[in-house]
């Protein structure tokens, strides 16, 4: 039977793809571009059929999302590239220390539901700048918070837009600067014609693509190198273990990879210890990235603004629960590609593989039919596409709602601020493509940058104003002040060390700050800034402090 | 506004830490649990972890340091070569290894097998290396050229001939750049890759998994879930038995 299920669904040769087995990129692969083509138009349809008709359908869907809708779509929003690809690839690389991640991009929901989710619902604005220029009474204020918004959402696009590159590279077997550009355009189209309604919808229908897209290579492989199959989140406790004590080459050939090395490898307990002298990587760095990937998963606004298209406040609450459930379903299951994945390069013979795409390389590597490859890598696309439309229509809303609209021109006409929103999401898809060009680091870094530049940003402005009315406007300026000017030097140095560029203690400040966990001091600075400057002033006005609790809390 | 609630002017403030609703005083409470709970699952374990946390070296590193100083000073015996290959060899089997320490393991590899093969067929395992260097992957002898480099060298430095360092061999001898013994770089490659921190936590297995690995990859995310459930329903009934509607 086994042997049936293999013909047929395995090693049946993929007659549309044109990659050889022994070679991981090859050229144009047919079946998979045919996959991923019919996967965007169903995208464009859906976003074409309930495109945004005004600005409320635009910015908040109408608030006509059901909490397990609006579960998936958080959870399609937040299953990113970096989700996707850049989870196992970070295990990969440095073992136990991309548990960081894993624990950082999950428990950082449960801060955002026990301390925002129903009240920021309860608030009721439109975007994070909305909230921040409401509750702290300053016009000044909304702006810096719609920069640092459109800020956050260029850094997480950049990681997105790098692992689109890298698909649509693997796909379409062309260069990954050309790859950017196509799979960056395409996604640009996509956002433009659906707006955020669209995107919701198709938010729903992306999770259920990129599940069932990462799921399926993961039984078939743990099937296949026959591990507990029926539950691989579970069964591949087993190759955890077995990288650890090591799998010697059987006497007789048996069961091989895609470039006929046998499925062993020698004893490596750095795939499982923590904090391995041979990753590079310390405990405080797994604790800084862990704790700053939770606090700015609390303080993004394409996630933020997700609770308010939610029609109640209880339907904000247990969105978080289901989106978080949906989430963990990825989750669990990305450390088996990561597992799998380096069993099934061990030898030398396969070669430095690029660490993001290692979910697919190593369904490749497992002699996965071509055709579930090709699903795979168009799941990773949806996983980024639904990500970077979140994010560019949070980056819109902050230009044309929170700049344009409340700023610049206030009696402008719902027709000019779409036309705005979809100005700033052409400028910023720029942007956005011209910076992931550089390939500054690994698709999850990329991200982890975007969350601290959150942690330590909105973060305490949205802590603080739902639950002390004592923060008031300077708290904010200040705590703001301390949050930005400590992004600011980690971001510097990080660039400059990128470049090449000498600046003083580069070392200690790349190490203490590093780019992917600066929020570990920010946030909890920035929050001090913010109290103490906050005692010292003037009290927050009544109309404030009744609305908290009158409306918020009560 | 709550009916219970009883505001003066003055009386509207909020603090998570001085509740004045009644709303608030539950969720305080609800908070400062949850959150506890949350934090020590977290970042306790962890903290349990490093402080029980012991660097043990793999059987490799062990086999390693009882031939390496007669291996540096040019006195091992043949079987203490082997030992030494072997190990070597173990920590070129990692997917971790750096392409920068790569190449000093590969040169060591080179030197030491060398000196493993007799006079008389030196010769022979040199053109060996030299075959096997000039074709490609996937070239047609490629595979033929590699597996017999790997069976002769395998009886050098006495292993199986089926054995993982049987074929990892012929690609290291293939790869290296010299055949110069680098020892302060081995001394400090070797415990880099060979030295690891366990104890109790990471030796116990459970459900296949080192225990550690389960509860963080595993058990942490269905913990991060049951608390956002336990919250939702625990605020839902609070909501209801206080009469407030959305």
């Amino acid at each position: 039977m086994k042997k049936i299920i293999f013909t047929i669904f395995i090693l049946f040769p993929g007659f549309l793809f044109a990659a050889s087995s022994t070679e991981l990129e090859g050229g144009f692969k047919l079946g998979p571009a045919l996959i991923l083509l019919t996967i965007l138009v169903l995208f464009i349809l859906v976003g074409i059929i309930f495109r945004a008709k005004d600005t409320n359908d635009f910015f908040a869907a109408g608030r006509k999302i059901s909490k397990v809708g609006s579960g998936m779509a958080i959870a399609s929003n937040w299953m990113s590239a970096a989700s996707f690809l850049g989870m196992a690839a970070l295990m990969y690389g440095s073992g136990y220390h991309g548990l960081a991640y894993v624990i950082g991009w999950t428990g950082g929901y449960v801060l955002l539901l026990i301390l925002m989710a129903g009240q920021i619902r309860k608030y009721g604005k439109y975007t994070a700048a909305d909230f921040i220029g409401d509750r702290y009474y300053s016009k000044g204020l909304r702006i810096t918070g719609a920069i640092v918004a459109i800020l956050i959402s260029i850094a997480y696009c950049v990681g997105q837009f790098g692992g689109i590159g890298l698909l649509f590279k693997w796909i379409l077997g062309i260069e990954y600067s050309l790859a950017v550009v196509i799979g960056g355009s395409v996604v640009l189209t996509y956002t433009l014609i659906s707006g955020m309604l669209g995107v919701t919808k198709n938010m729903q229908i992306q999770y259920v693509i990129i599940i069932i897209s990462f799921l399926i290579p993961l039984f078939l492989l743990t099937y296949k190198f026959d591990y507990f199959w029926l539950l691989p989140q579970i069964g591949y406790g087993s190759v955890v273990s077995d990288i650890v004590t090591g799998i010697p080459a059987p006497e007789v050939a048996g069961m091989l990879n895609s470039f006929g090395n046998d499925f062993a490898i020698s004893p490596s307990p750095e795939y499982a210890m923590p904090w391995d002298p041979s990753s590079g990587k310390t405990f405080f760095q797994f604790m800084a990235i862990s704790f700053s990937l939770m606090v700015g998963t609390a303080g993004l606004p394409h996630v933020i603004q997700r609770f308010y298209v939610v029609p109640k406040v209880r339907d904000a609450r247990w969105s978080v629960v289901w989106g978080l459930f949906f989430i963990s379903i990825l989750y669990w299951s990305a450390p088996v590609y990561s597992a799998l994945g380096t069993i099934l390069s061990a030898s030398p013979e396969v070669g430095k593989l690029s660490k993001d795409a290692i979910v697919v390389y190593t369904a490749q590597l497992g002699n996965i039919n071509p055709l579930v490859v090709g699903l795979l890598a168009a799941g990773g696309v949806s996983a980024a596409f639904s990500t970077v439309s979140g994010l560019l229509v949070a980056g819109a809303s902050a230009f044309s709602h929170d700049l344009y609209v409340k700023v610049i021109n206030p009696n402008c006409s719902p027709k000019k601020q779409l036309l705005m929103a979809r100005i700033a999401t052409v400028l910023m898809a720029i942007i956005v493509s011209l910076i992931a060009l550089l390939k500054l680091a690994l698709i999850g870094q990329l991200v982890a940058v975007a969350f601290s530049l959150a942690g330590c940003t909105i973060f305490p402005l949205f802590l603080l104003g739902i639950w002390w009315s004592g923060s008031n406007k300077k708290g904010a300026i200040a705590g703001l002040l301390v949050g930005g000017g400590i992004s600011l030097i980690a971001i510097i140095y990080f660039i400059a060390t990128k470049f090449g560029l000498i600046l003083p203690a580069q070392d200690f400040v790349n190490y203490w700050l590093g780019a992917w966990y600066f929020a570990w001091i920010g946030a909890p600075l920035a929050i001090i800034a913010n109290i103490v400057v906050s005692y010292f002033t003037e009290e927050t006005p009544l109309a404030i402090r009744k609305f908290l609790v009158e409306e918020v809390h009560s | 506004m709550n009916n219970n609630d009883n505001f003066k002017e003055k009386d509207y403030h909020i603090s998570l830490f001085k509740p004045t609703t009644k709303l608030a005083k539950f969720n305080k409470n609800l908070i400062i649990g949850l959150f506890s709970i949350w934090a020590i699952a977290i970042f306790g374990f962890q903290i349990v972890l490093r402080v029980i946390e012991e660097p043990t070296p793999e059987a490799a590193f062990l086999n390693y340091e009882e031939v390496w100083g007669q291996v540096k000073n040019n006195e091992a015996s043949v079987q203490e070569k082997q030992v030494f290959v072997q190990s070597v060899l173990s920590v070129l089997g990692k997917v971790t290894v750096a392409t920068s320490d790569r190449v000093f393991l590969s040169s060591a590899v080179n030197n030491i097998t060398m000196q493993l093969v007799p006079q008389n067929e030196e010769q022979v395992f040199l053109s060996k290396i030299k075959a096997f260097r000039e074709v490609n992957y996937g070239e047609e002898n490629y595979q033929s050229l590699k597996k017999d480099l790997g069976y002769t060298a395998a009886k050098y430095i006495g292993v199986p001939d089926y054995s993982l360092e049987a074929k990892l061999i012929p690609l290291e001898l293939k790869a290296a750049e010299s055949s110069q013994l680098n020892i302060k770089k081995i001394e400090m490659i070797m415990p880099k890759y060979l030295i690891h921190n366990q104890s109790v936590l990471t030796d116990t297995i459970f459900l296949g998994f080192p225990f550690h690995y389960f509860y963080t990859a595993v058990f942490l995310l269905i913990l991060f879930v049951g608390l956002c459930l336990f919250y939702c329903i625990a605020t839902d009934r609070k909501m209801l038995e206080l009469g407030i509607e959305d």
